[in-house]
Parts: C-alpha cells; structure tokens; sequence
C-alpha cells in the first residue's frame, strides 16, 4: 500500500514570519500515485501556502513532507522542482521569451541537446493542442489567455516529471475556455498519469477535476478529504455542507459525465442535401430538426422547418450552429451548451470532432429527476444503500456504452 | 513598440521585425546631424580667426586628440568599473539574504554623489594625491549612485510571480538572475548606465584640476588667459561628447529592449 503514495504531510505547519497565527496548521494528508487531489476552500485558507510546501518554495515551520518516499528537505530544491511541474494562475510564463523558450527552459537547464528540446517544445505543443508551426516562436504577449494557459501546462509538463502541482491553472478564463480547458486537462492525464495537486476555490472545478478533493477550512485544517461522490452524499459537517453550497443533486451534473447516459441519434444530412426533401424527412419523422454534418462526420448545424426555404438548392449556411461536447465533459458542461445556443441538445463528438450522437434535454432532465430523488430519499434517511453511483468509473477510462437505437 | 506593431503576423515577423534598424534610424537620426553641423560650425569659426600663439597651444589637431583621448579614457575607466563594482553590488543588494542592507549602501552612495564633485576630487587628492588614478575614484564615486539604484530599483520590480514561476519550475538560482531578471530589468539599468556616463563625461572636466588632463583643460585655459576661443572649444567638445554617449546610450537601450514588454 505504501508503496502507492507519491506525496505525504505529515503534521505539517507553516507560520509566517511576523505573523501570530500560522497560515496552515497540523496538516497531514497522503496522496496516491496517479491520482489528482483538488485541495479547495475559501481564499486566504492556505491552500496555495500547503501546495508551495511541497516544491518548498515555502519551507515547513514544522512537519515532514515526503515525495516518494524521499524526504524533501534531503533534496537539493531545484533537482527537486525538476520533478515537479508547476503550473499558476496566469501562466507566469515569461514575457520575454517565446513560448518554445518557455517550455525549453527546464530541459535547456537539464542539458538536453538543441535538437532534443526543439522535439519535445513541439511534441509539447501537440499535445496541449497549439500548432507548433504557428506558436512556437510567439511572445507570451501574443497568445490568448486560454493559450497562454495551454502553454504553461506544457512547460509544467517539459521534464516529465512525475508529479504536478496546480494553482488555480485555469482561474483566469471565462466559463467556456476553463470547461475546454478542463475537459483537455483531463484527456491529457488519461494518458500521463500523473499525480497532481490542484487547488482551486471553486468548488465545481473540484467536483469535476478531483480523484479525491480535500475540502479545507482556517489554518488549511482538513474538513473533509474524499471523492467527489462521498462529499456530496455525505458531507462531514455543516460548514463543508455549507460550503457545497445548496441543491447537492445539481452539483452532481459536474461529477456525470456525458458518457455515462445514453445518447439519442439524430438524423445527418451534408450541406448538399436539399431543402425539400429534408423537410419531408421532418414531416414524416417527426424529428424536431436534422444534422448537417462535413464529409469527415463532424456537426455543423441544425437545421428546423423554419431555416428551410424551398426554393433554395442547398443547406449551406442554414440553420443553428450545433453546440458539441465530449463524452468526457460533465452534465454541467452539456445544459451549459444547450443555453448557449438555446437549442434543446447537445452533439457529442469524439476526439477528432466527429459525430457520436445526441444528448437531448430530455434525458438531461432524467437524469437531473433521478439524482434528486436519490437525493430526497437519502434525506429521508433510507438512502445509504441505494445511493446512486454514476456508471462511470472514476478514472475515465473508456468513454461509456451508447444507448440510444438507430 | 515593433513587436506589437506585427501582433498577428507571422510569427517569425513578430520575432525579428525588418524594420528595426530603421525604426532605430528614424528615432535617432537627429542628434548626429545636430553634433555635425554645430562641430562643422566651431571648426569654420575658428578657422576664420587669426589665432594667437596661446591659443595656437591649444587649438591644434595634436593637443585636442590627447586632451580628447585623456577624456574619453577617463569616461571609459570610470564606466567600465562603476557598471562592474554598481551592478554587481546592485545584484548583491537584491538577493534575499541581503536586502536589508540595500538602503545603508543607497545611502553611501548618495553621500559619493551629493558632495560637489570639485570637493570630492580635492579632498580625495589630498588623500591620495593627485593623478589619473585619484580622478578615477573620485569620478566612480561619483557617478555610482545611479547605476547602484537602477540595478536595484530594476530588479526589484521584476515581477515576483514571474522570479517564483522560475524557480518553481526548477531553475538555479543563477539561471532565474541571468534569465529573467536581469533582461527584464535591463531597460532601468541601462538608463543608469547612460545617466552615469554623461555625468562622467561631465565631471571629467574636472580632472584637469588635479593634473589628470581630459577637455578640462581647454575650459580652463579658456578662463585663465582669457582665451574665448580655446574656451568655447573646450565647452563645446564636452557638450558634443556628452550629447553623443547619451545618443549611443539611447541607441543601445533601444536595440537590447527585451520583447514581449509593454
Ligand atoms: N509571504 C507571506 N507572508 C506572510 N503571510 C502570508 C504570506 N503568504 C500568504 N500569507 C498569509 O497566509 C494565509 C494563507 O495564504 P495562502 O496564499 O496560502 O491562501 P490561499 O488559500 O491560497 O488563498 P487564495 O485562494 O486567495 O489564493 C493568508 O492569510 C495570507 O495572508
Ligand atoms: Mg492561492
């Protein structure tokens, strides 16, 4: 079992010089190979204090911290940064230098060769979804905030280094980057495996980011440290609860994934398709609107009796641009979508962007009607057994089974 | 400025922009016109006057190119070992275990600058004796002060996050000076630099007062033997070189700008 730690804090504290009360006080927590502890409590709780103890760019006051098994302060500081990643709020890439500079630095530092860094940068770059071609040679100053972001998950990543620790990475963008974000954060680390620390003070991120989230109170002092699942069900005390905040039920639309419910079809047509006969299509099926999709399968819009005009040859340009999502993405992500586009479904698509099938409100709804009677049934107290799990295993691993029939 | 100018470009325009140079160009042709035409002018003035055997001395091509090269040696000397002993002692003064001295040696070095200069030179003669060397120490003395508080000043305002970023992501100590901090605190440094060294070529001038030579001695010749002529050469001449440091000063600071700033 020990063996499976990759972090542990042992009765760790921290008192600021010139301060009466220590910023984090008597933590002990001990986190698993692979996994990804969201630590997530109000601001000014010590959250980013306890995370700096681990890469000591803050040392203990007291306590000992071991990273696999090592001791860190038996560790010279910067081999041991080396084999942390360390990504924060707003990239903190520097300004000066270009991105493939940026994510370069730490190999440069470790001796790698010219053209061994030049491989990685781009190879890095893929990876986090930027174009080498294209970003490579830009200025921090030159890229979106998202992007920079992206970038500075690469240069955390450069060394590959076993462990990563997260602070806020994604608190600087608006709602849709950060679920873009997060939704890529986690394609990424079901192909690296790594053991991350991430701290966020929104408690929905936790929910959806977390292997396992520590909800922290004053001082760092741990409320509650569990799955997403267990939190939500069972919270310790009422100021975790509090902290939950109300409707429990509804914050498990963060922890469902879309892959865990059965997808509806909808019925796809290309651009080519003409008006005429999609609407008799419509007419005779019933269907509320149809598909279009590109030659490769990937959803353009949807289209309704009222886009179409008869007497126009194609379906080029009519209709609602389809909001898609990713079997990985949460039930919040999905109605997020549907809002947006104010259409009552959600295309789901694979990694490449192709068609996979409908995520219709109504069985959004179902599912949301299901997870509040669990809810309502536990709060009568006969819940315990049948408290719903979602299908989904925690780890991502396969995307889930498809229901809907053809 | 040019990269901002070129955001959306190619990435590769972003990076070496073409129009450097002549962004440089167009920002700096002036004051070499300016120095040319003035020095032209001084030149044809004297030209035309029948000068006298006192002032023949002075104003003939070999006395200025040695009182020129004393000057411009001193300036040089002076320059090299201040931005040595400022900016080292800057970096110094700006590491963690050090900072808290930074205002005692802010506060010496302002002792170096608020004495009179002339007062500094005499007092450190009288100590040292006079010559080259004692010009020297009065001269760094003197123009330390801006270098030492620009490098501090400079590195001090070098985001924290962006010195926390570097060492978090597992860079030496050295590394996170040579490659982050200091290009981004170049710009203020390099204004010091260029402060110091017009002041250097300034008070240099005075140097002549304990026999170290330099443009000096034309202004006090000037004044001495009544020498109109020798005397506006001589205020010329260090005008003009003060004015020309300050330009290559001014051209250097805009060639090493680091990018993405601003
Ligand atoms: N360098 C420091 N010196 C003194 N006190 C500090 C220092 N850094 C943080 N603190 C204090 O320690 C406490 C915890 O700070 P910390 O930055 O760890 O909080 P946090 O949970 O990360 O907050 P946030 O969510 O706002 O980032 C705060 O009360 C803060 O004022
Ligand atoms: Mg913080």
């Amino acid at each position: 079992m020990s063996d499976d730690v990759m972090i542990s804090l042992d009765h760790v504290s921290k008192r600021y010089r010139g301060q009466k009360v220590p910023a984090v006080e008597n933590v002990s927590m001990t986190i698993h190979r692979g996994e990804i502890v969201v630590l997530v409590g109000p601001s000014g709780c010590g959250k980013t204090t306890t995370m700096k103890m681990i890469n000591r760019l803050i040392e203990p006051s007291s306590g000992r911290i071991t990273l696999d098994g090592a001791d860190v302060t038996s560790l010279n500081p910067t081999e041991l940064r080396r084999r942390i990643g360390y990504v924060i709020q707003q990239g903190g890439l520097f300004p000066h230098m270009s991105v493939a500079t940026n994510i370069g630095m730490v190999p440069r530092m470790l001796g790698w060769d010219r053209r061994r860094i030049d491989a990685r940068v781009d190879e890095l770059l893929d990876l986090v979804g930027l174009e080498p071609g294209q970003f490579r040679n830009r200025l921090p100053q030159q890229l979106s905030g998202g992007q920079q972001q992206r970038v500075g998950v690469a240069r955390a990543l450069a060394a590959d280094p076993p462990v990563m620790l997260m602070d806020e990475p994604f608190g600087a963008t608006d709602p849709l980057t950060r679920e873009h974000l997060q939704n890529e954060f986690l394609r990424l680390q079901e192909k690296l495996q790594k053991t991350i620390v991430f701290v966020t003070h929104d408690f929905d991120e936790a929910i959806k980011m977390g292997s396992r989230i520590a909800v922290l109170g004053e001082r760092s002092r741990i409320r509650q440290f569990d799955t997403p699942e267990r939190l939500l069900a069972a919270p310790a005390d009422e100021t975790v609860a509090q902290f939950i905040g109300a409707g429990a039920s509804l914050k498990q639309l963060n922890l469902r994934r879309v892959g865990s419910i059965a997808y509806d079809e909808a019925h796809l047509v290309t651009s080519q398709e003409s008006p005429a006969a999609v609407l008799r299509h419509l007419d005779e099926s019933g269907d509320w609107a149809v598909l279009t999709v590109d030659g490769e399968r990937r959803p353009l819009r949807w289209v309704g009796p009222r886009d179409l005009r008869p007497e126009r040859d194609t379906l080029d340009g009519v209709g609602i641009p389809a909001p898609t999502v990713e079997p990985r993405a949460t039930l919040r992500d999905a109605l997020d979508a549907m809002l947006t586009c104010g259409c009552g479904a959600a295309v789901v698509v694979d990694d490449a962007g192709r068609y996979r099938g409908v995520l219709g409100i109504d069985r959004l709804m179902r599912a949301i009607t299901e997870m509040r009677e669990t809810e309502r049934s536990r709060d009568r107290g006969v819940a315990e057994a049948s408290y719903y799990r979602p299908p989904m295993p925690r780890t991502l691993a396969a995307p889930a089974q498809r229901g809907g029939a053809r | 400025m040019t990269a901002t100018a070129h955001r959306g470009r190619t990435a590769a325009a972003a990076l070496t922009p073409p129009s450097r140079w002549r962004t440089l160009l167009r920002s700096h042709w002036a004051m070499p016109v300016v120095l040319a035409v003035t020095l032209l002018a001084t030149y044809l003035w004297i030209r035309s006057r029948q000068l006298d055997d006192i002032e023949r001395r002075s104003l003939n091509a070999d006395a200025l190119m040695r009182m020129l090269g004393e000057h411009l040696r001193l300036t040089a000397l002076t320059t090299v070992v201040v931005v040595t002993v400022a900016v080292g002692t800057g970096i110094l003064l700006t590491r963690p275990a050090l900072r808290w001295i930074a205002p005692a040696a802010t506060a010496l070095a302002n002792i170096g600058q608020a004495t009179p200069a002339i007062g500094l030179l005499v007092l450190l003669s009288i100590w040292l004796g006079i010559g080259s060397t004692t010009a020297l120490i009065g001269l760094v003395a003197y123009a330390l002060l801006p270098v030492l508080q620009n490098t501090i000043v400079g590195l001090n305002q070098v985001d924290r996050k962006l010195v926390e970023a570097g060492r978090g992501i597992g860079m030496s100590p050295l590394a996170v000076l040579t490659r982050v901090e200091l290009p981004l605190a170049l710009p203020v440094i390099l204004a010091g630099i260029r402060t110091a060294l017009v002041l250097a070529v300034g008070v240099a001038t005075l140097a002549t007062f304990i026999n170290a030579g330099g443009l000096g001695e034309l202004i006090v010749t000037g004044i001495k033997l009544q020498r109109a002529p020798v005397l506006v050469c001589g205020a010329i001449l260090t005008a003009a070189l003060a004015l020309l440091l300050d330009w290559l000063g001014g051209v250097i600071a805009d060639l090493f700008r680091p990018r993405g700033l601003g």
